[in-house]
């Protein structure tokens, strides 16, 4: 094994696009009332809060979260002081615009995802074999494409909102722990915590569906 | 000596990966995982997990959602200006 970042972050190029001005410059001209530099930053991030609101919410509430974020944004465009990156500020919007949205539906049935935890004999040591370990990192492979999408978004919506919020940012949106910390107001222990679980979860769901299908 | 089982290297795996761990810690779990078939699965499949499921839920912006985001802003911006 070899210590590193397990995800890149894909983040940077999101500062700046062919429009060439980096989102702080945009930001200042859009509150100072340019709505063609509004414009912009909503042209430069559309599809990636619309990706995240589908993964926090569903494809179904999507649409309302990436309506509610812009909206918040441009209310608050002044407020937007520089201290934090745009993009984590952005984020941040569209992630309590999510968990607003969960929130005021449908509650859902609360799954427990504790099953798919690792099991463990009396000594500590994995009771699974090492081939029924390894089955869930070839779950793309082994499922149907459509299959797969469609259980992966109803099982990351069955996960708890912390673990789903930390989970989707850091290893969906793929943005540093650093980042996820910022955006959420927690530690970066936390966020490593969160994910960890969620992580666990998930991974053995996917060897689940596996067998299942199998 | 830290020993590492495999229910204890479980919970070390994060940190691991983000580089956080003490290399005392650090050390006894690639010793672990090392000689470990079971444990070399589980990180396998540890690692892979994100990766799927961010292939399988990247969902791209339909053009009518696009097109009705900007109608909804256009009125609510435009309404915010006048109050």
């Amino acid at each position: 094994m070899v210590a590193k970042p397990l995800l890149p972050d894909d983040h940077a190029d999101a500062k700046e696009d062919a429009s060439g001005r980096s989102d702080e410059a945009l930001v200042a001209r859009a509150a100072a009332g340019d709505d063609s530099a509004f414009e912009t930053i909503v042209n430069r991030y559309q599809a990636r809060i619309y990706r995240l609101a589908c993964r926090l919410t569903s494809d179904a509430d999507a649409p309302d979260v990436l309506q509610e974020t812009f909206l918040q944004v441009y209310r608050h465009l002044k407020s937007f002081r520089g201290e934090s990156q745009f993009g984590t500020w952005l984020y941040r919007i569209a992630s309590n615009a999510a968990l607003m949205h969960r929130r005021a539906g449908t509650r859902r049935a609360a799954a427990s995802l504790e099953a798919f935890l690792p099991r463990f004999d009396d000594h500590g040591t994995h009771a699974a074999t090492p081939v029924e370990l390894q089955v869930a990192a070839r779950a793309d492979e082994l499922l149907d494409r459509q299959l797969l999408a469609q259980k992966a978004r109803e099982v990351i919506a069955q996960l708890p909102d912390l673990y789903r919020e930390a989970f989707v940012l850091r290893d969906l949106e793929e943005m540093s722990t650093a980042d996820v910390a910022r955006t959420l107001g927690v530690e970066p222990a936390t966020v490593r915590q969160r994910v960890h679980r969620a992580r666990l979860m998930l991974r053995g769901f996917l060897s689940n569906l596996v067998e299942v299908k199998s | 000596m830290i020993e590492v089982r495999c229910i204890s290297g479980v919970e070390l795996l994060m940190d691991y990966l983000e580089g956080v761990l003490s290399v005392e810690m650090h050390d006894a779990l690639e010793e672990h995982v090392a000689g470990c078939d079971k444990c070399a699965a589980f990180v396998a499949s540890y690692c892979e997990t994100p990766r799927i499921l961010r292939d399988a839920t990247a969902s791209a912006l339909p053009s009518d959602v696009e097109q009705s985001l900007k109608v909804f802003l256009r009125a609510r911006t435009t309404a915010f200006r006048r109050h």
